[in-house]
Parts: structure tokens; sequence; C-alpha cells
């Protein structure tokens, strides 16, 4: 029986313990339950802010400069079709086992995401409201950040949901490097000890945690854009087909025929 | 005053939108630039506020070249209003309107107190103020648009065919509007449109582009109608320049007569003695309030029963009225070609009947006019 050491083994059947995953999660809550729940928000939330830090300017480039935008949007996809696994492992040496070295793999696939949102959201800002901003003596900066911007953020969070679900459930595979998360819980105390409690509860609370992180979203959506409230047709559902839509079609990782639809596709173990 | 002195705009493909244009636009009063797509009426407006930058000749605002200032600031004293109203959909109305002010560093408070005030002269609801613009039909949009871009108070205001996207009906009120607020506000505005009518309607005077960018001909719009400059602007007025130019004369010109008036409760052989009097073959049924009811016949009246009244014979419709105080002889000859008696009804303000007018009488009288109009041209070249 594998152990500690070697490969992982086949995990075990789960019939319905339901008893022995409440009690593994009561008396493993404070540790390793809830380190790693908190080291798996963190894992997930710099790299959606770091990606949402480097797509805007880039967005906002490729929309000024469309001659450009074809192969930036090349660019983002190629860095989408690298796998998460060797990646984490040629970053290692030079960021060793420090939460950089899942961030910043993390942060460029959400750039594959992110910043097509953000170049269709400026695209649709209409033509009349640009000129018209910029015939009242906006200048070219503030128009973008006090006009575009805002008429852009339905679509923009609409990317930033699916990014971050996505995000959520691909932190799982930095565990397999020993970076944290739940993924640990899965893989430490699940399959190398053959135990299916700590597997299923890494999984419900991964699911939960993209549950939760979704609905926050939608909530700062409601907040900051109060003008798209009962519009019939709302930028938010055409703008969230927007996203999956230019969601890159596969999960490159497992080289499985994952379907494009789904947003949390990448995660190999969610 | 806004001129134009040889401006061109060649883009680097070599189209030229607009070619050494020389034109003035005085102050106070509304210059509408007419043409078809491509004659480079647009690239013109959008010169004065620096929005498309000439590649010859200048543009001055009082004197100073628009070069000379700084393109936001620029803009900010000229208020803009554009095609579908380049609303903020992000922003609420008041907001939307506040935009100006907010730029040039009013408080909130004072921007939106200023908001709250133009939505009223724009004829809108204050319960407007804190709804989105999708809220709002296409008409009550360009009303805000209007507000916005009057926000700041700026002596003048660029309107690039603002009305185009909205029903005719829609059209012609937004269109009053302007004339009222105009009266009131005298601005200097430059109003681009396709629309002859709209041009008509609207201008002081009347700029005509041909295309290429040419100017073809600028006069008040009366002269336009009745001198057209050229062959190019004649097709562009239309055929019906003749009677549209009925529209600059009023009404109250004419001579009605109100000998033709019968009440409606009066005996039929009174009627007929009044039809024997004036010789007309058609005489006009009132009520008690002068208000018209229809036409009878003098054929009708022959061969009726004396004693009945005039209401309870056949009756034809007088089909829609003029106003003599206020509209004009194109109202006036309008009224009389839709009669079946051949006769226009003209009323007071109160909708009380003055008198009625013959299609032979309107004749005579747009016949004067023309003559006085002949006499005044000649006076004008000696």
């Amino acid at each position: 029986m594998p152990d500690a050491a070697g490969p992982i083994g086949l995990p075990p059947r789960f019939a319905g313990q339901v008893g022995e995953v409440a009690d593994w999660a009561l008396s493993n809550i404070d540790d390793p339950i809830a380190p790693r729940l908190l080291e798996h928000v963190q894992l997930s939330v710099a790299p959606v802010l770091l990606g949402l830090a480097v797509a805007l300017p880039l967005g906002v480039a490729a929309a000024r400069w469309p001659r450009w935008y074809p192969a930036v949007l090349t660019g983002v996809n190629v860095l989408y079709a690298l796998p998460s696994l060797a990646l984490f492992f040629l970053l290692l040496p030079y960021t060793g086992f420090s939460p950089w070295t899942a961030i910043i793999p993390l942060a460029l696939y959400t750039l594959a995401i992110l910043v097509p949102n953000v170049v269709d959201g400026l695209d649709q800002v209409p033509d009349h409201v640009r000129q018209a901003a910029t015939a009242m003596g906006f200048s070219p900066m503030r128009r973008l950040v006090r006009v575009e911007l805002p008429v852009a953020l339905p679509v923009i969070i609409a990317g930033l949901r699916v990014a971050t679900v996505a995000t959520i459930s691909m932190v799982s595979v930095a565990s397999l490097v020993g970076l944290g998360g739940l993924g640990q819980i899965i893989l430490t105390d699940g399959f190398r000890r053959n135990f299916a409690a700590p597997v299923v509860v890494g999984v419900l609370l991964s699911v939960a945690l993209a549950f939760l992180a979704d609905g926050l979203l939608v909530l700062l959506q409601r907040w900051l854009t109060p003008w798209t409230r009962g519009r019939e047709t709302g930028a938010t559902s055409r703008s969230r087909r927007a996203a999956r839509r230019d969601a890159p079609p596969t999960a490159p990782d497992t080289g499985s025929a994952a379907p494009p639809a789904a947003p949390a596709a990448r995660g190999e173990d969610a | 005053m806004i001129t134009f002195e040889g401006v061109s705009k060649r883009y680097p493909d070599g189209t030229v939108a607009v070619d050494h244009l020389d034109l003035e636009v005085p102050t106070g009063r509304t210059t509408v630039l007419v043409g078809s797509s491509g004659s480079g009426k647009t690239t013109a407006l959008r010169m004065i506020n620096r929005m498309v930058e000439p590649t010859g000749g200048t543009i001055a605002i009082d004197g100073e070249d628009v070069r000379a200032r700084e393109p936001a600031a620029l803009r900010r004293s000229i208020g803009y209003v554009i095609q579908q109203a380049g609303l903020f959909p992000h922003r609420t109305v008041e907001d939307n309107i506040a935009t100006v002010p907010l730029l040039l560093g009013r408080s909130r408070g004072e921007a939106r107190g200023r908001a709250r005030e133009l939505l009223e002269l724009v004829g809108l609801p204050p319960e407007h103020a804190r709804r989105y613009p999708h809220q709002l039909s296409g008409g009550q949009q360009q009303r805000v648009g209007v507000a916005r871009a009057l926000a700041a108070d700026p002596p003048i205001l660029l309107m690039d065919e603002p009305f185009s996207a909205v029903d005719p009906l829609v059209r012609a009120g937004l269109q009053d509007e302007l004339v009222r607020l105009q009266k009131e506000l005298h601005k200097t505005i430059v109003f681009v449109t396709h629309d002859i009518d709209e041009a008509v309607k609207l201008g002081d005077a009347i700029a005509v582009f041909r295309p290429g960018g040419r100017l073809a001909q600028v006069a008040p719009p009366e002269r336009l109608l009745s001198e057209p400059a050229d062959a190019f602007v004649e097709e562009f007025i239309g055929y019906d320049r003749g009677v549209r130019r009925l529209s600059f004369f009023p009404a109250s010109a004419l001579s009605l007569r109100s000998d033709v008036l019968v009440e409606a409760a009066a005996p039929a052989r009174r009627a007929r003695e009044t039809a024997a009097a004036t010789g007309e073959p058609w005489l006009l049924a009132i009520d008690a309030d002068r208000r018209p009811l229809g036409w009878v016949a003098a054929d009708v009246l022959a061969g009726a029963d004396g004693d009945r009244p005039v209401a309870d014979l056949d009756l034809v419709g007088y089909g829609h009225t003029f106003s003599v105080p206020t509209d004009s002889l194109r109202a006036a000859l309008d009224a009389a070609v839709l009669s079946p008696a051949g006769r226009a009804v003209g009323v007071d303000a109160d909708g009380t009947v003055v008198g009625a007018v013959a299609q032979t009488d309107l004749g005579t009288a747009i016949w004067a006019v023309g003559e006085a109009d002949g006499r005044a041209a000649v006076d004008g070249r000696a």
C-alpha cells in the first residue's frame, strides 16, 4: 500500500459514510481544515487580483489599439495552455515553496478570461456615449476611468466571476507541489492515507468556496452597477455568455475533453 | 460669433470632407448646416470644438482661434448635443446633466441643484432626476441631452442631428421646445441636420452644403426658399418650396369673411336670405359659442323647409381650422385645400370662429405676397 512516499494509489471508494466524514471534519476543524481553507482563499484571491491588475491595462491597450489585440489574445491563450503543474515546478527554483509559486501561474491563467472581457466590455460602450464624453470635455484618461470602465463593468465582473471560480478549483493542483490549500487535505490526508473522508471534505469546501465567491461577486456587481437593475436585456446575462464563449475550450492540464461551458473545467481535483 | 475662414479638412487617404469653408455664425442666433450625407456638415460642426482638427484655415470664436485653447477646456465651454443623446448609462439623469458643472469643479450639491432647474426648463418632471437613461423614452433622453448641454450655461450650443433618431411626432415636439428655449436663452446655436424642413423651422440662417464639403448657399430660410442660389440648392430644397415659403407669411394678413356665418339654431329661411345677400354658395354653421359645426350648401338651403333650424340640415365637415393670430398662410392654404367647401375656417386663440376665406381669395393674398416680395427684392438691389 503506497503510503507517505511513492506514487498515489487508487483512491478509496466512497460509499456514503456520512458519519465518518462528519466525525473527521469535526475533529480536524482546527487543524488542518481551517488553515488549509484560509490558504485556499489566499491562493485564490491573490491571483485573481493580480490578474485583474495586469488584465485591465492590457485590455485597455488592446481596445485602444485593436491591431494588437489578436496578438495579445493569442499570447494569453498560449499562457493558458501551459500545464500548471509544469509551471509550478519551473518556478520552484526561483520562488521556492512561497505562495508566489502558485499565485504567478494562476494569475497568468486568469488573463485568458479577463483580458477578452475587458476588451469586450470597452468595445460595447456605445460610440455616441464615448463621443458625448469627449465633447463634454473629458480628457482621454478621465473618460476611460469615469465613463468607459464603469460602463464596461458588468462585462468585466462577469469575467471576474468565471476567473475566480476557475482559480478556486485550480488552487488544489498547487497542493501537488506542496503549496497548501484544500488540495493538501485531499492529497495528504485522503489519497496518501487511502481515507475517503478528507477527500470529501476537501471537495465540498472547495465547491462551497466557489459558490460563495461567485455569490459575493454578484452582490458586488449589483452594488457597483445599480443602473443595470430591471433592465430587460441586461448586460449581465449577455456578458456572462461572452465570458464563457471567450474562455479557452479545453482544460490543458488534464488533456481531457472538458466541456467548454464549464467555468470550473480546469480543476482536476475539485 | 463663430468664424470659419478658408477651413478645409482633408483626410490622409485624400478624401476632402470640408473644402475651403467661409462662414459666419452670428451670436445669439440659430444657424443650421444642412446637406446630404458626406457633405461635410458634421465635420464642420466638430471642428468648432476641436473634435476634428482642420487641415487648413482657421476657426475663431469671437476673434480667438480655437486652436489657442486646450481642447478639454474649450469643450467645457461649448454645449454639445448628439444623435441618440449619448447619455451616460451608468449615471442618473441628474448626474448626467451635472456632468460639465462637475468637470468645472462645482460642488455636487450645486451641480445637482442646477440639474433640477434644467430638468424643469426642458419640460421633464422632477421625479425623473433619479432615474437612469434607459428608463426614459427616446424623446425624454434627448431632452436630458439638451439639458446636459445647457448645464454650464455655455454661450454656444452645437447640435449634431439631435432629433433624427426619434419618431416624427416626438421630433416635432422637440423642435417646438428648442424654438421656445432659444427665445428665452439666445444661445449661439449651430445645428446640423439633413432634413430641410427641420432647417426651415429652426434656423435663423441656413447653410446648404453640397457633396465634397463645399458651401452652396447661406441665407435666411425664407430667402433660401424664394431664391435658391443654383440648381443644386433648388433640388435639395424640393419642388414644393413655394408652398413651404408661405409659412413665413402670417395668416393674420388675410381678410376673412364673417358675413357667411350662420347660427345653427337659426331657421333655414334666414340662412337662405344670408346666402342670397352674400351670393356665397356655402355658409358656415356655428354654435352658440361661435365654434364651427360645418358647412351648409346654398342648394341645400334652397330646398329645405324654411322653419327647420340649420343644425338639422345636411352639414359638410369643415376639415381643420387655422389660427388667425399664430398660423401662417401655409396653414390657411392647407385648411382651404382640405375643406370640402373649398374654404378655410379661421379661428381665434380661444377657438371661436373669426371668419372664412375661399381658395380664390387665398390665391389673391398669396399673389400679393409674391408681388410685395418681388418689389422688395428689386428695392433691395437698387
